[in-house]
């Protein structure tokens, strides 16, 4: 029992990461349709920004998560502007573009910081909680609760200002938002930027868990993909509750299978999405004559 | 065919020019090449996302490593069993495209190639991270493999090989039929392209190209290790496929070529490359969708002196008058989706050689009816007969195979391919299981699609499109594109043609040509039902007309009889006594805004 609930512990932190990588990938996707293979890069871009800008500056890990949102939504702000060309066209070509936008995340991160990656030290470096013999890392909570944070304010931004509710309507309907005067290019650019806002947050929360390290952004963004097909491709509540399932499903796996966690991972993955591709929340996109 | 000659004579006496390490690397370049063949066929020329491509080139490799080292087989017999492997791999890994496409396939592809790369760096079988080393040379007839300049021949002839055949395919009945998939799955199922069976094909392929590539660099490098297979690899494949020009053969050749030696280049300065064919493949992404393979006709874009016209339509010869039987019975049919009732005990049947019109408002169920009886849906209650037999819920293809043919509503026309081929595709009415011929006896191949080909000319001549035969219909008015699909199902020699709004768009003359094309189709033997919202041209063309409305059946006779049904003007025009005037206009707008 008690290894069980260290497990679901350690499940939902990572959970509450992969949850905050699949909400990236999913406001990009229902807003313009597009799939954004570079996301997980763009999470590793944010890893190294926070924890560099932390480690030299020594300034609050909060001032370090700002700069790494501020640097990844330029970022994604590029990657759009590059891309919009094909937005609500050709699938393929898009997401193989995206795929080359990772592969040039990936190499810059080599060039800038070198290919064997750093340590994060943990900013809050208490001792754990003992709750009835499960130690709950005071870092675990503190993830937790920014994802947590960082989940209602988009929640609010969408639901109650104008921008947010443009931008749901971009995703509705690109083509009926143009008529209604709202700027699309300009709202895509938006979500774009919240996406990589968002991957930047998962990043420099992930860094202190994992060691920081240039490819880190392939396993990530796969994970973060399929968290987000698991619960529902643009789906915000499902991203949420396919984060958390990943999250488990890989801490279980890792706990029972060892060293093959990741092959029974994604076997299990393929197999749920076999079995339901739309996911948890997704609805069911029938194109049909 | 000639260029090749000087291209043959170059690549055998390449080796006479290089150095040991360079003759090492185009070993390795060949390698990738058919590893590129493989991932452009089924990427750019059947339309799956196959991002496990890297998985089955290790997998390949990793079972001749195996069996060599540990059970002490034998070099051949070890490779045949490892071809063997990949294939199985291939279709285990195609079988989530049986129910997703695009990014999802994408996703689960690259996260089983992931699983796959957990797995032999794991398993004590497969030497864990060290790999496995001491793999034997392979034995040939006393030629000794460990040289890079013989295995280069070897190399050669097996390359050689793989991309005949890789071209054979893709100019085949099979390979038009997996750019028809690719294009449009749905057009393709109803034009008797068997969907699942090809996904399949495609990934067989895949896991065969995989499989090919993997034995020979297990006896090329006689080492293997997790790292050759990793998903950065995968992205450089992806990039040789991508510059290349993945819906080309060739083009996928050149790209893995030219990219393995740029990467040869630059292997001291790795991040740097990595970088440059990032952006590469981003721009070539965005600029040149079609890659290196689609440059030549991006640059010289040909202007055509003279647009090519439409030459009018060659009637059929008239059938002889047959005994009246039934073609199409439908009875008491009802389809609904969750709670919306689309269709309710739908009955209706058509004779033999009639021109049925169905009409009705829009949303009366015209269109799910078409998708019933040509088997995109199934009817939640009730039968379907084709000529005595039940067909209710058949597969699109098998209904096609049976002679029902229909038009798309929006036109689905494979924007890719040509019009020539748009109709060949209709024409081939083979299984997907005839597909073992085209490995064991591919003239036969060649001799059918010979009779295909004349078969698509005598269409495109009748239906006055042989002057756009090679375009793709894109680049064609709508008008024509509308021809082309009634062409179209009309090269699968159907016994039923079912057209949904052909005159949706057409201009009066082109409607006037309509007409005349559908009463010769009739006249020929084929019997036609038409939704149209044109009653004009219902009342003049129609033999009988079934009205639908709100899913229900509300009226059936003689165009005469109907249009003075009071239902059926009632459900056209509304009940004009409870229209709303200009005083309630008002309460009218509150009233419809409260229903959204």
């Amino acid at each position: 029992m008690q290894v069980f609930l260290q497990t679901l512990i350690g499940g939902i932190t990572f959970g509450a990461v992969y949850a905050l990588v699949a909400m990236g990938f999913s406001i990009v996707y229902r807003t313009m349709g597009l799939v954004n293979f570079a996301h997980g890069s763009v999470v590793m871009i944010g890893a190294y920004a926070a924890s560099t800008f932390y480690m030299a500056t020594r300034l609050p890990f909060a001032v370090a998560m700002v700069v790494a949102i501020v640097v990844t939504g330029l970022i994604g702000l590029v990657i759009e502007r590059f891309l919009r060309p094909l937005e609500n066209k050709d699938f393929t070509l898009m997401l193989i573009g995206t795929i080359g936008f990772g592969a040039v995340l990936e190499a810059l991160a080599i060039l800038i910081w070198g290919a064997t990656g750093h340590a994060v030290p943990n900013p809050v470096a208490t001792e754990p909680i003992n709750l009835g013999g499960v130690r709950i890392p005071t870092y675990s909570l503190l993830v937790i609760g920014v994802a947590a944070v960082a989940t209602t304010m988009l929640a609010l931004f969408l639901r109650r200002t104008k921008l947010g509710a443009a931008m749901q309507a971009v995703a509705m309907d690109h083509e009926a938002a143009t008529a209604c005067g709202i700027h699309v290019g300009r709202s895509n650019a938006l979500s774009f930027g919240i996406g990589a806002g968002l991957a930047a947050v998962a990043g420099s929360l992930i860094g202190p868990m994992l060691y920081v390290n240039p490819t880190m952004g392939g396993t990530l963004g796969i994970k973060g993909f399929a968290a987000a097909m698991l619960g529902g491709f643009g789906s915000m509540p499902g991203a949420i509750v396919g984060g958390m399932a990943f999250g488990l499903l890989d801490a279980f796996a890792a706990g029972n299978f060892q060293a093959y966690s990741e092959l029974v991972t994604f076997v299990v993955f393929a197999l749920a999405v076999m079995i339901r591709p739309t996911g948890i929340f997704g609805e069911a996109t029938v194109n049909r004559a | 065919m000639l260029y090749l000659a000087p291209a043959a004579v170059a690549a055998w006496l390449l080796p006479y020019g290089l150095g040991g390490y360079t003759m090492h690397v185009v070993d390795v370049a060949v390698i990738f090449a058919v590893l590129a063949i493989g991932l452009g066929l089924t990427m750019g020329v059947a339309g799956q996302i196959n991002l496990a491509q890297v998985a089955f080139f290790g997998i390949g490799a990793y079972t001749v490593a195996i069996l060599t080292t540990k059970t002490g087989l034998g070099f051949w017999p070890a490779a045949v069993l490892a071809v063997v492997a990949s294939i199985v791999a291939g279709l285990l890994v195609g079988i989530p495209a049986l129910r997703m496409q695009s990014h999802y396939l994408g996703i689960v592809t690259l996260g089983l190639a992931l699983g796959f790369i957990n797995w032999v760096t794991n398993a004590e079988i497969a030497g864990r991270a060290e790999g496995i080393s001491d793999i034997p040379v392979p034995p040939l007839f006393g030629i000794d493999l460990s040289s890079g300049y013989l295995y280069y021949y070897l190399e050669l002839v097996v390359f050689v090989l793989a991309l005949a055949f890789a071209l054979f395919v893709t100019r085949s009945p099979l390979g038009r039929r997996l750019r028809a998939m690719r294009d449009d799955d749905l057009a393709a199922g109803a034009l008797g392209a068997e969907i699942p069976l090809l996904r399949m094909t495609a990934f067989v392929l895949s896991g065969l190209y995989g499989g090919i590539a993997g034995v020979l660099y297990a006896g090329l490098i006689q080492f293997v290790a997790p790292e050759t297979f990793n998903i950065g690899n995968m992205f450089l494949l992806l990039a040789m496929v991508i510059i290349g020009g993945r819906a080309s053969v060739i083009g996928c050749v050149v790209g893995a070529l030219g990219l393995a030696f740029v990467r040869e280049a630059l292997l001291d300065v790795s991040a740097f490359a990595q970088l440059g064919y990032g952006v590469i493949v981003v721009l070539v992404v965005v600029f040149f969708p079609k890659g290196l393979a689609g440059l030549p006709a991006q640059v010289f874009r040909r202007k055509r002196a003279e647009r090519p016209r439409l030459s009018p339509f060659i009637p059929y010869d008239e059938a002889p008058a047959v005994e009246a039987q039934t073609v199409l019975e439908i009875d008491q049919i009802t389809k609904r989706f969750k709670g919306l009732i689309a269709l309710q005990d739908i009955s209706l049947s058509v004779p033999a050689g009639q021109i049925r019109g169905i009409v009705g408002p829009n949303g009366s169920g015209k269109t799910t009816l078409f998708n019933v009886i040509s088997g995109f849906y199934t009817p939640t209650a009730g039968r379907v007969r084709l000529a005595g037999t039940f067909v209710t819920g058949a597969a699109p293809y098998r209904l096609s195979l049976k002679g029902v043919a229909r038009t798309f509503q929006n036109l689905r026309l494979f924007e890719d391919l040509t019009v020539r081929d748009n109709i060949l595709v209709a024409a081939d009415r083979t299984r997907t299981s005839w597909i073992w011929r085209y490995l064991a006896l591919p003239w036969t191949v060649s001799t059918y699609d010979r009779g295909l080909r004349s078969r698509a000319d005598d269409v495109l001549g009748r239906f006055g499109l042989t002057g756009f035969a090679d375009v793709v219909p894109r680049s064609l008015p709508y008008g024509i594109q509308r021809r082309i699909e009634i062409a179209r199902a009309m090269a699968m020699r159907p016994s039923l043609l079912l057209l949904d709004e052909p005159a949706a768009g057409l201009n009066g003359d082109e409607v006037r040509q309509l007409a005349e094309i559908v009463r010769s189709i009739r006249d020929s033997g084929v019997t036609v039902v038409v939704i149209e919202h044109n009653m004009g041209l219902v009342m003049s063309l129609c033999d009988h007309v079934t009205v639908l409305s709100g899913g229900r059946v509300i009226a059936d006779g003689t165009p005469d009889e109907v249009a003075v049904d009071p239902r059926v003007v009632e459900a056209y025009l509304g009940d004009s006594m409870a229209a709303p005037t200009e005083d309630d206009t008002d309460r009218e707008a509150e009233h419809e805004h409260a229903d959204r």
